[in-house]
């Protein structure tokens, strides 16, 4: 018996301590570990751009209805993706996801963390495949740019970094309620500059010439982009809203875009592609 | 084959079976018992706000009911930070921070990633990262309880939706696109 005790021993003494350090002092200590300065300094975080992201994107599902069109979000997920692969920034925190919102007005929102909308009516202005993948790499381009997270005024960022200090001292309660208010501050940025005021002429133009790029190395058109953004020129009179204000199409943009890609013979298989993009019930 | 059962509570463990190397068991079963919280059966109480339960050890995914302070879940398994609890009839995921005072993720370090599975994607298993992490999955949450408007339901449809990697490269094939 005594024996048996002896054995049990240290197993119980094992179990007994494992509760071990309490999981807050672990994050206090590390927390006070840290210079401010040293936070401070630090950019957003992949997951914190998701958790962004997702709140933005929760947004505007708020404002357009998802499309259940299974078969068209397959085939905007896979051009989505084909380009994707082959930008810039190839992986996100949890990968890039395209949907379709139920609206006639053409439009596309890039959240960040890489959840790409693109509107029916934008995929109804597209003659071809090729034109739909010119717009998704351009957001794809935001996304791999952050230009939604970058919206973030910087006094609101520079607030939450001073914020997390006091925050990993405390548990989950407590200053939460501050973090929740400057999340909400910045949801409310990145919206503003994705649905309702668009990005800065810098920021388009950059990301113009990166889906350039993009659209070369996955083999679509590299003038596509130019070709789209030349009808939504053309149908710009008296459209105010939408797309125009999200992204204007201005003559400057088209001509750094025919410079951009100019030249460039289109590439095989084409037809291919327009096929089954015309095989779509748009 | 020489047959030992344990009777009436008596956990003596018979000399043959020590002798054939038997206490190692013991002993293995007891570490792991450690290293995983020792919460199988166990009983834990919800002390912080917000909380949810969920289909999968994943903030992503939808809950299926809230929790509220104070409510009595059993642990039914672990798997990271998260545990598999029976709660009102149902089971689910909630994370430990629904139960701060329950144990930590164990003193040894990698082991229990290793005996349990590693903690559910990156998110909250590293508590010096959480300390350094302005927008978690508990912001996002309190967000959600102010903001019952923003459609996350949608939200995490869109995120659901997978196209896998043959799919892909048929599809890039099929579009003489590069590969």
């Amino acid at each position: 018996m005594r024996r048996g005790l002896l054995l049990l021993l240290p197993a119980a003494l094992l179990m007994g301590g494992c509760g071990g350090m309490d999981v807050m002092s672990v994050a206090t200590v590390a927390a006070k570990g840290v210079p401010k300065a040293a936070q401070a300094a630090r950019p957003i975080s992949d997951s914190e751009e998701y958790y962004v992201g997702r709140a933005v994107g929760a947004r505007i599902l708020h404002q357009y209805p998802l499309s259940q069109d299974q078969q068209l979000t397959l085939y905007v997920n896979e051009v989505g993706l084909a380009v994707a692969r082959k930008s810039a920034r190839p992986e996100t925190f949890r990968g890039y996801h395209c949907a379709v919102l139920e609206s006639p007005e053409p439009n596309a929102f890039a959240c960040p963390g890489g959840t790409i909308f693109v509107t029916r009516g934008l995929i109804a202005m597209c003659d071809n495949e090729d034109q739909l993948a010119a717009a998704l790499a351009h957001e794809v381009a935001h996304v791999a740019n952050k230009d939604g997270v970058n919206s973030i005024s910087k006094a609101r960022w520079t607030e939450v970094i001073t914020t997390m200090g006091t925050e990993a001292a405390k548990q989950y309660g407590g200053a939460a309620g501050s973090l929740v208010t400057l999340f909400e501050g910045s949801i409310d940025d990145v919206f503003k500059t994705i649905v309702v005021n668009g990005y800065s002429r810098t920021a388009e133009e950059t990301a113009d010439r990166d889906a350039v790029t993009t659209l070369r190395k996955a083999g679509y058109d590299p003038q596509a982009l130019g070709q789209l953004l030349g009808k939504m020129l053309a149908r710009e009179k008296g459209a105010a809203g939408g797309i125009y204000k999200t992204h204007p199409p201005t003559s400057e943009r088209l001509a750094k875009l025919k410079a951009e890609a100019g030249g460039a013979a289109p590439p095989k298989e084409e037809e291919a592609r327009s096929q089954r993009f015309k095989s779509l019930k748009i | 084959m020489h047959q030992q059962t344990i009777q009436g509570g008596d956990v003596r463990p018979p000399a043959s079976f020590i002798r054939r190397g038997g206490w190692l068991l013991v002993l293995a079963a007891a570490l792991m018992l450690a290293l995983a919280g020792g919460a199988w059966g166990e009983t834990l109480k919800v002390s912080q706000a917000n909380q949810s339960l969920y289909p999968e050890p994943d903030f992503a995914s939808t809950p299926l009911a809230k929790v509220p302070v104070g409510a009595a879940v059993q642990v039914v398994s672990r798997k990271g930070d998260w545990y598999q609890v029976n709660y009102a009839g149902s089971t689910g995921w909630m994370h430990r921070q629904a139960f701060p005072a329950a144990a930590g993720p164990g003193r040894f370090g990698a082991l229990p990633g290793l005996l349990f599975g590693q903690p559910v994607k990156e998110t909250t298993s590293d508590e010096v990262a959480m300390a350094g992490k302005g927008f978690t999955p508990e912001v996002e949450a309190s967000y959600r309880q102010k903001h019952p408007e923003a459609n996350f339901a949608q939200m995490d449809k869109v995120e659901a939706f997978r196209v896998d990697d043959a799919q892909l490269q048929a599809f890039v094939k099929e579009g003489g696109l590069t590969p």
